[in-house]
């Protein structure tokens, strides 16, 4: 749409004054509104059909403020002077990727992760799937990005020992009527978009393989390549492998301004000192846009969207298999396919996400209605889905792009920058393959700038993944337990882990002394319980490990006390 | 550790403890098996007294009496291993055959008889739907309870507790005596769900306040709680819009129900009660499953610890007798004014001398009558002052004087007036 | 008249109290504790305290400990006071005291577990 034209719709729109112009690349939405979803549709009114062109949202919005970005409270010059050849911006699975692929490479490559864990935002908080891209038509770097990536993944997982499972995903319709449509539609996917493994199946052969899957099914699409994995653990295995291959993670860091000059970003400053990097790689997720902004780059936004799943107990893990959900054709303005249910690599199920616009980037607060709206929606892909099953939930927020596609570029002001942007889903599919051609554009970047980059001959890119005892037969459980017989002293009944794979994790190359991190990497409190009999065990374990009292232990950040100490003064000894 | 037991006891708390003691007793070979280091279940951490006045005559403290009971048991020739977590029960010819790992490493054991006596879990936050951010401060009462007592450690200085089930109170009276502030005892049901004398022991002895009909709602804090919403709620329980008031504390300690832990008796195929969430029993408390026994919170959550060694015992005795014959039963049924009983059947070949049944009322019941009728006649009547859901009732019943067959029908009816 | 809800055991009896006359009458309870505990109530209420205290042993930072009898209901915290000032250095076992006649009141504190020398 020509600019023009875009202002006259801006014009119609009742809650605000919206206006847009066009200047090098942006098109720049300006205004004022209290209406945030008016402001996105405003912005999404502009969108151009030039790929090259993005939305800048400088829409004053008055109907509320985001809090300030959540920064740690340490504060040292640990990474003072430090002089990496490539500083990575962010730990999620972006983030992650990257460094362990330039971990490839004889470089400096320093992580910088302002969460105490990697993983703590969108990346360990979506469902988990692989996605086969059925929804996406060629033209776009996600779809690009998708089929790469998914073929990726049994690699990938298997290097880096992380559980995957290629458990497929169907697509379920009531409405007979509509299978020519389908049936077109799937056509077009296999012949123009490339995803050529996809199939319509009947009703009868979906309930043969799914029997708990709505009645009134009568086809569905189906995609073999999906699958799903722990997003997670996916990102602490690359985070891991990164590490192991030399490459400096920091967590508790926070990136609070830089310095540019003639064009180049030469100072960049965290709670943890001034770093000076070669090449900066902005992988910030929802702050990608404010990253960009400190760089002087900013020619797009992030507009946050929020997505709440819930967690079933391994008991309804018998609901389904596989991945499902269902479709029918009707005007629907969510970007997201509005959710399903899927079985995870841990046998739980998960049910949605939902779709939220939100103008607060890290606002992840559960609310009932995220819940309801997924259940009622998804008992009509399986009618025995039942919330009293629910034994969590929680919410992420995507940071989507109004152009709703990933930005994997060089700066176009500021040189010794790469953005890996907008990354929503599937960028957890899309993460391997993006993350090799960020490899490249690094290594390019830094021999245009007259380094010699070799290759690091010590590089593995297998990683011994902790070993899962539950998992074992009885004669190889019993053979760990003779060699180490904290394997055999079980802490957390619900997931049965051992003390030995809790002390496992906190020997891991990313040592996260906290509950939560000790529970993303072996389980402890993730079964129907929640912690509740286990969390003071693992907290004995994390003191005793890292030598110090119960009360200096967290759940997660810095802030996050357990405990306030002993209950008693007692006499002096 | 033998190769075969009579009875293999899965717990040792209290239930555990009393069911092996006493298939012991009865010259069963037995083997109790404890996941965590010491015997004794929660009681390790309810230091309050109050545990044993029916037992003992005495109030002693749940420390107290579980080891009265740990040294009765290890006056037998029993055997004991902890911190051993059983992973498999496989049926077998000659019964069933245990698999468990320890620091020792995987071990298996064929026992001709199981005692469940795996005690309960507490209900969580996110299943009583707490909707809000995540932070660090929000406990059951038992891990709260956990962190006070057994590791010395406060769990918060100013905290809300929900639910007024008996662990909620006793811990607002816990942390009060360990000086924090309890801002007050918040519950959704109109009435309280804990036993009276906590509430007056508990609560009104330290002035801390009891909400009826309000809930949280949400919780605030991104690290460590600072606030919770309250909602008064309506006759079902929903929340109701526009009554939300927000209170800073640290701490929010959860008592809001318990679940008899039965995944190891779902694995066995063992039929369960949707209404105890235990399983489905005859008065020996063996349940659908040949062999297969369950006591205590397993069984069905009790207020009274002295009701679960009571239950460990009948099935203890039970299992060192067990001999493997078909059973003929009939069902135990009730009127709506009963929310449950237990045991649930009664099995026509087994012992009717002596049946203990429990049971509960739905509401609370004023001037109320129990009649116990057998195919029309009536075979006993009880007069109670009060029945209330909170406070279990026990019923002794000698059926071996009444021609029971397998159509009889025995129905419990509570009459009284609701208040 | 006057309503109490008797605490000695869990059966809670609503008791019945006239103490309009010389004498306490009290109806209602199911056995004659509830009258005995309802005439202290009203002349020289008492409780019993269950709490821990702190020991030098790693595997057990906290010993449970009670009082012999029951105490004033208004000395209550003068006894935490007592008990929280207190270390356990010794393997003290269920019954041994902790302190003896705690500030006079004629009840001593006493432990409640064996736990210290259960551990290692």
């Amino acid at each position: 749409m020509k600019i023009s034209s875009v202002n006259r719709k801006l014009k119609k729109l009742q809650n605000g004054s919206y206006a847009v112009k066009e200047i090098d690349n942006m098109r720049i939405v300006s205004g004022k509104s209290s209406d945030w979803n008016e402001i996105i549709k405003a912005c999404q009114i502009a969108v151009s059909e030039d790929k090259n062109v993005h939305v800048v949202n400088n829409v004053k919005f008055t109907g509320g403020s985001d809090k300030p970005m959540r920064i740690p409270s340490l504060k040292d010059k640990f990474l003072d002077k430090r002089t990496p050849d490539v500083l990575i911006i962010g730990g999620g699975i972006s983030g992650a990727s990257i460094a362990r692929e330039l971990s490839k490479w004889k470089i400096d490559i320093l992580l910088v992760e302002k969460e105490s864990d990697l993983a703590m935002q969108a990346s360990g908080r979506n469902d988990g799937e692989v996605h086969p891209g059925i929804d996406l038509s060629k033209g776009t770097l996600k779809q690009h990005y998708v089929l790469i990536g998914n073929k990726m993944f049994d690699r990938v997982c298997s290097d880096l020992g992380v559980p995957f499972k290629r458990c497929g995903q169907y697509v379920g319709f009531t409405q007979e009527e509509l299978k020519p449509l389908i049936e077109a539609y799937v056509l077009k996917r296999i012949k123009v978009d490339g995803v050529t493994d996809t199939y319509i199946i009947s009703g009868e052969e979906l309930h043969r393989r799914e029997p708990n899957l709505n009645k009134d099914f009568k086809f569905a699409i189906y995609n073999p390549s999906a699958g799903c994995v722990c997003p997670y653990g996916l990102t602490i295995a690359y985070g891991e492998n990164a590490a192991e291959n030399g490459a400096q993670i920091s967590l508790n860091t926070a990136v609070l301004g830089m310095k540019v000059k003639d064009n180049k970003i030469y100072e960049v400053e965290t709670n943890r000192g001034t770093i000076y990097p070669k090449i900066v790689i902005n992988a910030a997720g929802v702050y990608a846009d404010d990253i960009a902004q400190m760089a002087h780059d900013k020619f797009y936004s992030i507009h946050p969207r929020r997505g709440t799943n819930s967690i079933l107990d391994k008991k309804a893990g018998g609901l389904l298999s596989s991945i499902a959900s269902i479709k029918k054709l009707e005007k629907n303005s969510s970007h997201s396919k509005g959710g399903g249910l899927l079985h995870t690599v841990h046998d739980n199920i998960l049910a949605g996400p939902d779709a939220v616009e939100t103008f607060e980037k890290e606002n992840f607060e559960t609310r009932a209605e995220s819940i309801d709206n997924v259940f009622d929606k998804q008992k009509n892909t399986a009618e025995k889905l039942n919330k009293g099953s629910i034994i969590t939930y929680f919410t992420g927020v995507r940071a989507p792009t109004f152009e709703e596609d990933f930005i994997i570029e060089k700066g176009r002001n500021t040189k010794n920058l790469i953005h890996c942007a907008g990354i929503q889903s599937p960028g957890l599919t899309t993460a391997p393959a993006v993350a090799l051609d960020i490899e490249k554009m690094t290594v390019d970047m830094l021999r245009e700038k007259g380094c010699t980059v070799k290759r690091n001959e010590e590089f593995n890119p297998v990683r011994k993944p902790i070993p899962v005892l539950r998992e074992m037969s009885d004669e190889e459980r019993n053979e760990y337990i003779k060699k180490n017989p904290d394997y055999g002293e079980i802490v957390c009944r619900c997931e049965e882990i051992s003390k030995g794979e809790i002390l496992d994790a906190l020997r891991s190359p990313i040592c996260v002394p906290t509950v939560d991190g000790i529970k993303k990497r072996v389980r402890p409190g993730m079964g129907r319980c929640q912690g509740g009999f286990c969390s003071p065990i693992v907290t004995q374990i994390i003191a005793d490990f890292m030598n110090e009292k119960l009360s200096d232990v967290r759940k997660s950040s810095d802030k996050s006390v357990i405990v306030y100490g002993d209950t008693k003064e007692g006499a002096e000894i | 550790m033998k190769n075969y037991y009579d009875v293999t006891v899965i717990g040792g708390g209290p239930a555990g403890i009393a069911a092996a003691a006493e298939a012991a007793r009865n010259h069963a070979s037995v083997l109790v098996i404890e996941r965590e280091a010491r015997l004794g279940g929660i009681l390790k951490q309810c230091i309050h007294d109050g545990f044993g006045l029916v037992r003992f005559k005495e109030k002693l403290s749940g420390p107290e009496y579980a080891e009265r009971f740990i040294d009765l048991l290890n006056e037998t020739d029993a055997d004991i291993t902890v911190l051993t977590f059983v992973t498999k029960i496989v049926k077998t010819s000659g019964g069933y055959r245990i698999t468990m790992v320890s620091r020792d490493g995987v071990a298996s054991v064929v026992s001709k008889t199981i005692i469940l006596a795996t005690g309960c879990r507490e209900r969580t936050a996110k299943q009583v739907f707490i909707h809000g951010t995540r932070p660090a401060g929000v406990f059951t009462a038992g891990t709260a309870q956990n962190f006070t007592n057994l590791l010395g450690q406060l769990p918060c200085r100013k905290c809300v507790i929900l639910g007024s089930g008996d662990i909620g109170l006793i811990m607002a009276r816990r942390l009060t005596l360990e000086g924090a502030q309890v801002i007050g005892v918040y519950e959704a049901k109109s009435t309280p769900s804990g036993l009276t004398r906590n509430i007056h022991q508990c609560l009104h002895d330290y002035n801390i306040p009891l909400y009826l009909s309000k809930t949280v709602t949400r919780v605030f804090g991104e690290d460590r709680l600072t606030a919770v919403e309250i909602s008064s709620v309506d006759k079902s329980m929903k929340p109701v819009k526009g009554t939300e008031e927000i209170i800073e504390c640290d701490g929010l300690i959860l008592s809001v129900g318990l679940i008899p832990e039965n995944e190891l008796a779902e694995t066995l195929g063992v039929k369960i009660d949707p209404k105890t969430k235990g399983p489905v029993c005859d008065q020996s408390l063996m349940t659908s499953a040949d062999g297969i026994f369950s006591c205590g919170n397993a069984l069905h959550v009790n207020d009274l610890v002295d009701y679960v060694s009571e239950s460990g015992e009948t099935a203890g005795k039970a299992a060192a007798e067990f001999n493997a014959s078909a059973r003929e039963c009939i069902d135990a049924e009730t009127n709506s004014n009963i929310s449950y009983i237990v045991p649930q059947k009664i099995d026509l070949k087994g012992d009717l001398s002596k049946v203990v049944f429990y049971f509960r009322s739905r509401d609370i019941l004023k001037n109320c009558k129990l009649s116990i009728t057998l195919d029309g006649g009536v075979v006993k009547e009880k007069k109670y002052m009060f029945l209330r859901p909170p406070e279990m009732e026990r019923i002794v019943l000698d059926f071996s004087k009444y021609n029971l067959h397998k159509n009889s029908r025995l129905i419990f009816n509570a009459e009284g007036e609701k208040i | 008249m006057k309503q109490l809800v008797c605490i000695v055991c869990p059966n809670g009896c609503t008791l019945n109290i006239d103490d309009s006359g010389d004498e306490i009458k009290v109806t209602g309870g199911k056995c004659k504790k509830g009258s005995d505990f309802a005439v202290a109530e009203l002349t020289c209420p008492k409780r019993t305290i269950c709490t821990t205290v702190k020991t030098v042993f790693k595997n057990a930072p906290v010993l449970p400990v009670r009082v012999s009898s029951d105490i004033p209901k208004d000395r209550i915290f003068d006894v935490m006071n007592e008990i929280n000032k207190i270390t356990v250095k010794d393997k003290l076992k269920r019954g041994d005291v902790v302190i003896q006649d705690v500030l006079g009141l004629g009840a001593d504190v006493i432990a409640t577990s064996d736990i210290l020398s259960l551990i290692t």
